[in-house]
């Protein structure tokens, strides 16, 4: 890969760059700043005064309310990275070493099914979890009990719904991980005796450990914001952080509020973002010795 | 003791079952909603009664979606030309170039697609209601597109990016070489080359922009796309149109999957041929 140095004086290089650059600027950095300063505002009469108050932080921090529904959060987003990893790592290795062949085709099946309209599928999960869905018929007919199982309206129905929705992220990033492993270095561990066991957990299993990372993270980091899944399949019986936010714009009309909120999520995403960088870092520094 | 063959064929079916119910899954809520849509009764249960095409004649005996539809068409088309322009320009100055806060440009250029589109839209639903206030206008079609903007054009980015790190730079030194302008270089080279990347990029944003939910919903105001129709519709109660409309939905979606693919992988074949 060749790289040109160039300098801010290059038309192409400012073709290439600012108008990118000003696009995130004036509708991605500054409304985050807007974010910020809002949250330190007050609302009186459901109309945002200008004056700098700590008013908003300070209920934000005190009320056990919004940090029972903030841990539901974190919690519901663990659980999510674990069961999405768990099934993208199998996945992905399966496409990166057995299904070559079939790689293009089982690719297209993937990118469309998560191409299509998220409001649609998630409506589709009703019809499957429903008490007189698709999943109770299957269950009945398989004789695993006649008793219907209640899946719509349950933190599972909400989980179902974000594994669905994210598992794709990680099963992409491991695999770009494990496609780029130079087949030679699992063969030498072969060569000096390996088993095919070893061989994984010695030379494939750390070398996909970036794409590891990098899908964990994003799912944790995307499922923080689930709004649909809680909504529609969760029935909103144990809400996430995404309907509070949302009822504090809509039902309070509280915009110093709603910021903060949205700014503890912000904060909680960016602290795990950095957590695996360290992560990741502290792996390659241990690596380079190769 | 299990024979070491033996063991690796049980591993092999495991690792291609495993993708084998993976896509089984991906496709559940799928073949449902299209399974549904031809039902002919009103109530919405499994196994269904029969089939008719009732639902499909309802939904075009009260074409009460086709709003929805055409702003959506809109959104989605001119949030695609720009984020794909935007992306395609990004990727190669993130890949091939070197320069002065190089690494700020890269992480502003891709967080959002680290960002949970509801935190996204909310904060961008903040500036636009400020900025709204002083300027007087208010959320609508405009906020939804330049939303989508921001939100696609990571996507796009990455999409190219891949396309650009593979690109063989000898070919372009080879026109030079041959008397080619910088401008002819670009036309006949660098573009053709990264073509099926790009057509790739603008596929995928439209299909994120069509199907956008979170994004279109904090900004849209009073505007209606159709990923907020089906929502309010399926917050009400699920009534037996929405079926039909979803597989009507996935048709087109479907089409340009596919069509994408083809062109690509056509190109992609050229291009293997070109330096030969």
């Amino acid at each position: 890969m060749r790289t040109d140095s160039k300098r801010w004086g290059d038309p192409i290089l400012v073709a290439t760059v600012a108008p990118l650059a000003i696009v995130m600027l004036l509708f991605f950095i500054i409304p985050l700043v807007m974010t910020v300063i809002l949250s330190f505002q007050t609302t009186q009469f459901y109309r945002l005064s200008w004056t700098w108050d700590l008013k908003v932080w300070t209920e934000v921090f005190s009320k056990p309310h919004y940090w029972t529904i903030m841990a539901r959060t974190v919690a519901m987003a663990l659980v999510c990275v674990v069961v999405c990893v768990l099934i993208a790592f199998p996945a992905a290795y399966a496409l990166a070493t057995r299904l070559r062949a079939y790689n293009a085709q089982i690719q297209i099946l993937i990118i469309f099914a998560f191409l299509t309209d998220a409001v649609l599928k998630t409506f589709g999960w009703i019809l499957v979890l429903d008490k007189s869905g698709v999943a109770n018929w299957l269950l009945a007919h398989l004789g695993l009990g006649p008793e219907a199982l209640n899946l719509l309206f349950t933190p599972t129905g909400t989980m179902i719904g974000m594994v669905y929705g994210l598992v794709v992220y990680p099963m992409f990033t491991i695999y770009l991980s494990l496609a780029r492993i130079d087949r030679d270095l699992v063969l030498a561990a072969y060569d000096s005796g390996a088993s095919r066991l070893r061989a994984f957990f010695e030379v494939t299993l750390p070398l996909a450990r970036p794409g590891l990372y990098c899908g964990a993270v994003l799912v944790f980091v995307l499922s923080l914001g689930a709004f649909l899944e809680p909504k529609v399949l969760g029935g909103g019986t144990s809400p996430l952080a995404s309907e509070l936010i949302r009822q504090s714009f809509e039902t309070r009309v509280n915009w110093p509020l709603g910021a903060a909120l949205t700014l503890v999520l912000i904060v909680i995403g960016a602290l795990s973002l950095a957590l695996a960088a360290v992560v990741l870092m502290r792996g390659n520094r241990g690596r380079t010795v190769q | 003791m299990i024979p070491e063959r033996l063991k690796d064929r049980f591993v092999d079916i495991f690792l291609v079952s495993i993708v084998a119910l993976l896509i089984l899954f991906f496709y559940v809520p799928i073949l449902t909603l299209v399974v549904f849509s031809f039902t002919s009764s009103r109530v919405l249960t499994f196994p269904i009664e029969g089939f008719s095409l009732e639902w499909y004649g309802e939904l075009f005996r009260k074409p009460d979606f086709l709003p929805a539809v055409a702003n959506s068409a809109i959104v989605a088309m001119i949030s695609t030309v720009f984020a794909t322009v935007l992306g395609s320009a990004g990727a190669v100055a993130w890949i091939r170039y070197r320069f002065r806060f190089q690494n700020i440009f890269r992480a502003v250029s891709f967080l959002p697609l680290l960002f949970p589109q509801l935190l996204l839209g909310v904060v961008m639903l903040l500036w636009f209601s400020v900025l709204g206030n002083w300027l007087g206008f208010s959320t609508g079609l405009a906020t939804v597109i330049i939303g989508h903007i921001v939100y696609i054009t990571p996507f796009a980015l990455v999409i190219v990016a891949v396309q650009v790190y593979g690109f063989d730079e000898t070919l372009e030194d080879a026109a030079r070489d041959a008397g080619a302008t910088g401008w002819e270089v670009f036309r006949e080279i660098t573009f053709p080359l990264l073509w099926p990347g790009i057509l790739s990029a603008a596929t995928f944003a439209f299909l994120l922009s069509w199907g956008n939910f979170y994004v279109s919903y904090s900004l849209a105001g009073t505007a209606r796309t159709l990923p907020i129709f089906v929502y309010s519709g399926i917050a009400v109660g699920s009534s037996p149109i929405y079926p039909a409309l979803a597989t009507l939905n996935f048709i087109p979606a479907l089409i340009l999957v596919f069509l994408a693919d083809f062109l690509r992988r056509r190109a992609l074949k050229r291009q293997k041929l070109a330096p030969a």
